[in-house]
Formats: C-alpha cells, structure tokens, sequence
C-alpha cells in the first residue's frame, strides 16, 4: 500500500493576515479530470485498477461532468471508444491502469490507427521512482505502443498533464487522426500541482502542422486532369467522412458526372441511390466497379489509401489511369500508387477548392457500362443472394430486410469476415456516417463493443450489429457493459458455425481441408439473458421478418441470433495476388 | 546498394531514438551508422542515420514516414555528393620495446592521422575522414597489431548553400519548412 502524504493534506486555509488568497491547488488526478472536461470529454470508457486508483478517486467527485463507462476488458474500452469516435467525430477516451490493463489496449490501439481513428488513451503507471524496477503491474507501455500511436508520453510530474492532455487531444483529432496514448504515474496522480490549474488549448505544434488546405497549383493540376479525362472515376475513402466532406463530394460529382465507388470505410458517405454512385471497391466489391478499374483514364481517389484489399496485385492495378490522389497524410502519397496530381490536404477544403476549377460534364455512357456488369452481377450474384432456394437462412437475406425495414439510415456495425463483406454489399447504406467496421487491423470481436460506443455516441440513431458467431465469442463480455447501460443496441449473430471466410479460403485455396474453422457454439441466447439481455433464435425463413421486428422493437438492447446457411460463400471475389479485372463471379 | 544519409531533426526529448528505429525495423532496414547530437540551436537534435538500399522510392518513402514521428521537425535524405561527411576513429597500436617503430611522419602526412595518447607499450592514434580513408589507414597500420579500433558514426551536413535542402523532389516538402 503506498502512502502519499499529498492524500492526506487538508486544504490549506488562507492566513487572514495576507490579503492575497493562495491558490488552490489541485492534484494530477484532478487536473487530468479537468482536462478531459476542458476538451469537452463527457463519456469515458474505463476500467480501473491499481495504478490508476487516484484517478477513479477523482472522477468520484466529477460524475455528473462525466460520464464514466465500466467496460468488462480494456480491449472493449478501446473498440467502444473507438465507436463512439467514429460515430460522432470526436476524440474517443479510454481510462485504464498499468501492466496488463495497457496491453489489454494494444489490439484497440493498433486499430485506431490503421483506421485513422482518433482516440486518447490514458494509462495508469507504476510510480516514477519504481519505473524500470520490474515493479508489480509495470510495463513499458511507451515502448509497446510507438510503433501503433500517432503520439504517445509518459507524464511523471503533475504539473505537466493540462499541457501535455492539450497535446494529446489536438494530435489525436487534428490532420489525419489517430490514437494517442499518455502513461501516468502514480505519483504524478497523486501530487499536487504547484501552480493553480489553468488549461490552455493546442492549436498548433511547431513540429507537427498538418496541412488543411492544399496548395493552389496542386488543385489547379488535378484539375486539370479531371477536366481532360474521358473515363474519370472517383473512389471515396474514409477521408471523406472524416473531413465531413460529404456534401463537397456530392456536390463535385453531380457537377463533373463523375461515377463514384467507394472503399470499405468509405461506404455511406454516397448514398447508394445516388446516380453516380456505382458501388464497392475491392476484394468482394463490386464487379463493375473492379473491371472498370482498369478501363478508367483517371481513378481521383479522395481520402483513401489504396489498401491491398481494393487494389490486388499493385502491379497490374489502373496502369493506363493518371492518378489525383487527394490526401491529408504526404505519407500515403504515391506510398502504393503512384500519385500524377497528389493534392495534400483535408479532403473538404481540396473538394470546395476543386469545385469551381471543374467543368460541368456528362459521363452518361461512361456510367452506364458500370450497369452492364451491374446487370451480371445481380442475375449471378445478387439475387440468388437475395431470394435463395436453400433450406436455410442466407446472410444477404438477413442483412437486406434489415436495410429495407431500417430504411437504409440505422448506424451500421460489422465485425470481421464474410458477414462483414455481406454487411458492405447488402446493407443499402443512404445516409452519411452510417457504417463501422474494422477495416485495415481486421479486428474480430470489434463490432460488439464498438457497437456500443457508437450508441453512447449516437443515443437517438438505431444502432445494428452484424456479428459472427466466431467474432462474437472474442468480445462477448461486453454484454454485461451493454445490459449494464441498458442503451437499446441491437446485436444480430449470424451464426453459421463456422469462421466463415478462413473455411471459404480453404474451400477455394486449400482444396477444401477445413483446418480449425468448425465451432462448437454456446447457446447465445441463454448467455445473453445470464447478462440480463433479452433475445431469440431464427432458423427458419418465414421467421425472418417478425424477427426482426421483434428486435427493431424492443427498446432495450436486444440479440438475435440467426441461423445461417453453413457454406455459403462471398462472391464477387478478387483473389490474393489476382487483378482487380480478373475478378471472380464464383 | 547505394549509400543514403538521412538527417533527422527533432525535438530532444525522451524516446525519440526507439520511435525513429521502429520505422526502420519495421522495413527490414538496417542501419550503417547512427549519430545523435543536440544542433545549434538548444533543443533541437540531429540524428545522422546511413543506409544502404537498393530502391530510392523507397527511401524517400521511408523518409516521409519517419516525417510523421510527431516530434520531428524535418527530415533529409542525401545521397553522398549532396553532403560533406566525416567519422573519426582511434586505434590503439601495440608499440613494444624492440619492435619496428611506427612512422609518425607517414602517420601525420600520408594520412592525416595524430597520435593523441602515448604510453610504453602502446599508442592511441585518431584518424578522421570517411569510411574509405579510415580503412586504408587500418590497412596501413594493421602490421603494427591493432589492439583496439572504434569508429563512430557518421556525421554530415549538405552542401548546399540553404541551410537545410533534401533532395527529395516532392509537391508537399515546402510546408514542413
């Protein structure tokens, strides 16, 4: 037990003999509390231990400033966080103690930042004078997580948390964002301040300027090319969302006639209604959209990364297209595709930048041959998809009657494997910042508790989650975080007993020996109501539509679980290592 | 293999080192030497990293992600004609009583070599210059038995009249000037 003598002051009563009143002064755990609050902080997720224990002392005092939610695992803190951010575009914040409540971060963390994410992470540390000592719940957290922040720091005097936590919310939001992780030890918890606590701000650092608008002559050369090329085709990437840039998109589209796809994380920024909107890029992406790929003159990606899964094998990817390349990170400029017009900058200013120095245009023809493919697909894909012939419960089936009876508007969530790919094709996204999932890390058991997150985000929007069975069982604690805020999230196993897309590749590429893929299942439903959350099973077609309006219904958080066909697989598919044009229809 | 020299300015503080090394790492790069000092301005620190890499794009790609380490100011990639470089080295040679002499006016004229500790059985002699000129000395000097040799890392600064000029051709450097 440590003592701190810190803990046991009274508060200094002012001499009456001077005129000048003392400051009062607060300790770090206080200060760090009133950091959050100058940041507009309202909701925290936590879980507290050893040496974070002054902390949760202090929040004691600060519960109706905020909001502090008990998760059941760290790692649920961090994906929730990381909902809530994505949901409603602010800083997410997890609060959790040394040792193996850091570690237990690690998977949110690398997360955050393959997602651009932004979070702050605060962790507990063992006190400065212990550090290196091998101390009990001590770990090099700064060490573990540089290579999976954007920025993170050790804070070991009181004095520098409003500073530091000023720092950590500007990197963490500004420019491309992304997690943040600040380690403080328990005697700067525990300290006083030694001046009064003032809290200042970050507007700008001198060694990190992200760059907000791009500069005039790049505009003007992307330009250009927009207005030379014959086949423009633009790819919205989650750049867009995250610079609120969805109205500029439409906006440049409906001038240039341009046909917009979108990447995984891009999706909902256009609606699917929308003319030019023709459809998913990448792996399981659409048919069009991938052939075209290589038949386009000009792909102008904006807010995206060429990740492996949109393009396939670089080498053969849009070799005869000049490439505008609209991003915020001069890293990811020309880093897979080479860039001929790079635009650096946020992706809103370089759209309003752009929109006068365009043309109108009409690419009627050029969106109609995006049809043509769409017409194969549907009869080969969709719609065998849609209205199938099996005995048992398709994916697509589940995940369409849910857009239709949701309207295509619910806050979308998707863990991670097929029925994430079938959550991307078949959820008919219409309205903005409707859809999370864990894109670049692939994290399972991320969409339970991001699911949550994005509730505690965005209370008056329905929140769905579409989960594997396989997913569900990594995360499935959070159920008690959930049932505990009784926030009505609507969770949808789609059970098929298998981790669907490993066995689909061991089907296609490993002539079908089925390794470790077939899971002996709990009854979810019985687990569900131990947490005290209500639920049922579908297994039969004609079930399917009160189902869901049994849980659509429900005002508090519902699960339900639907059994699925057992080997179905994602069709259209562009193999590891294979063309984006050689995509396969089956 | 072509020899690249990385200038790396940053914040002097706590963990910078691991955060540029892990990026390094990450791409299976190894590094030749590495030299880390505070400039002249108070503060600011100078890493000095050498590689040898056979893709250029690949630098520069390396070099705009070392760029987004938060505490880094700015970041130069040289290939050896942009800078003026330099290591230092000391060789400790076994002198003992009776052996030939070592020729300290070859040593200090040939090239450009100064004994700077002198002890009854052994010398320690400081060698400047680049790689090239330090291993034709210890090639010189190898017969007289080496008992130690150390060689830093290299240190540079380019010769371009600007005060800091990469050669890096991209649209987006002027703004982290």
């Amino acid at each position: 037990m440590e003592f701190n003598e810190n803990q046991t002051q009274t508060v200094q009563i002012a001499d009456p003999a001077v005129s000048v009143a003392k400051p009062e002064l607060i300790n770090g755990s206080h200060a760090l509390i009133r950091s959050l609050i100058e940041e507009g902080v309202e909701t925290i997720f936590g879980y507290p231990g050893g040496a974070i224990m002054p902390v949760y002392d202090a929040i004691y005092d600060y519960q109706e400033d905020i909001n502090h939610i008990l998760v059941r695992h760290e790692q649920g803190a961090a994906h929730a966080a990381e909902g809530f951010a994505r949901v409603t575009g602010e800083v997410g914040v997890c609060l959790v103690t040394s040792g193996p409540g850091a570690t237990n971060l690690v998977t949110g963390i690398a997360d955050a930042i393959i997602d651009s994410t932004p979070l702050v992470c605060v962790v507990g540390q063992v006190a400065a004078h212990l550090l290196g000592t091998d101390a009990f719940q001590e770990t090099d957290v700064i060490g573990i997580t540089i290579p999976i922040t954007k920025w993170n720091y050790q804070i070991t005097r009181a004095d520098e948390i409003p500073e530091v936590m000023a720092k950590a919310f500007y990197i963490a939001k500004s420019g491309r964002p992304g997690p943040v992780l600040i380690d403080i030890t328990k005697n700067a918890q525990n300290e006083l301040m030694s001046k009064e606590f003032s809290y200042k701000k970050c507007e700008n650092l001198i060694s990190y300027r992200p760059r907000l608008a791009p500069k005039v002559d790049q505009v003007e050369a992307a330009a250009k090319l927009i207005n030379e090329a014959k086949k423009p085709f633009l790819f919205v990437g989650h750049g867009v969302r995250i610079s609120h840039a969805e109205n500029e998109l439409i906006k440049f589209i409906e001038k240039t006639d341009i046909p917009a796809a979108s990447t995984l994380l891009g999706l909902s920024c256009v609606s699917v209604d929308h003319p030019n909107y023709v459809g998913w890029l990448g792996m399981h992406g659409n048919y069009g959209t991938n052939v075209l790929t290589n038949q386009c003159d000009l792909i102008i990606a904006v807010g995206m990364r060429f990740d492996d899964r949109v393009t396939g094998d670089v080498s053969r990817y849009a070799k005869q297209a000049k490439v505008v390349h609209i991003e915020i990170d001069p890293a990811e400029i020309g880093k897979i595709v080479k860039a001929d017009a790079p635009v650096v900058g946020d992706a809103k200013i370089a759209l309003e930048m752009l929109l006068p120095l365009v043309k109108e245009n009409n690419h009627k023809e050029w969106i109609a041959e995006f049809k043509k493919f769409d017409a194969i697909e549907d009869e080969k894909i969709t719609q065998p998809e849609l209205a199938p012939t099996t005995e048992k419960i398709k994916m697509a089936e589940v995940i369409r009657t849910l857009s239709d009876k949701t309207k295509g508007e619910a806050v979308i969530l998707a863990d991670v494997g097929q029925h994430q790919m079938m959550t991307a094709r078949y959820y008919q996204f219409k309205k903005p910042n409707s859809f999370i999932t864990s894109g670049g890390l692939g994290t399972m058991g991320y969409a339970l508790p991001a699911a949550f997150g994005a509730k505690v985000g965005a209370p008056d929007r329905e929140v769905v989650a579409f989960i594997g069975d396989g997913c569900f069982q990594m995360t499935i604690q959070e159920l008690g975080t959930i049932a505990q805020s009784g926030l009505p999230v609507k969770i949808i196993i789609l059970n098929n007993n298998f981790l669907g897309m490993v066995r689909q590749w061991q089907q296609l590429f490993h002539q079908k020996r089925y390794s470790f893929v077939e899971l002996q299942n709990p009854d979810f439903i019985t687990i569900g109501k131990g947490f005290g959350i209500d639920g049922h099973t579908c297994s039969a077609r004609e079930d399917l539509n009160a189902s869901l309006d049994k849980m659509l219904a429900s005002g508090k958080p519902y699960l339900l679980e639907v059994i699925v066909e057992k080997e179905e697989n994602v069709f259209p598919m562009v193999p590891t290592g294979a063309c984006v044009a050689d995509i396969r229809l089956e | 293999m072509t020899t690249y020299t990385i200038c790396v300015f940053t914040e002097n503080t706590i963990g910078i080192l691991n955060k540029i090394t892990t990026i390094l790492t990450r791409r299976r790069i190894n590094i030749d030497s590495l030299t880390v000092s505070e400039t002249e301005r108070k503060g600011i620190s100078r890493f000095t990293i050498v590689i040898r890499h056979d893709s250029r794009e690949a630098v520069e790609k390396l070099v705009r992600q070392i760029r987004k380490v938060i505490e880094v100011l700015a970041v130069f990639g040289y290939l050896n004609d942009d800078i003026a470089y330099n290591e230092i080295a000391l060789f400790k040679v076994s002198t003992p009583i009776g052996a030939k002499p070592i020729d300290i006016e070859t040593i200090n004229k040939v090239y450009k070599a100064w004994v700077v500790y002198w002890h009854l059985t052994y010398v320690i002699i400081q060698k400047t210059g680049t790689e090239e000129e330090i291993f034709e000395f210890f090639d010189y000097i190898k017969p007289h038995e080496i008992l130690e040799f150390v060689r830093s890392g290299r240190v540079a600064v380019s010769k371009s009249p600007q005060t800091l000029v990469d050669y890096l051709p991209e649209a987006e450097w002027e703004y982290y000037q």
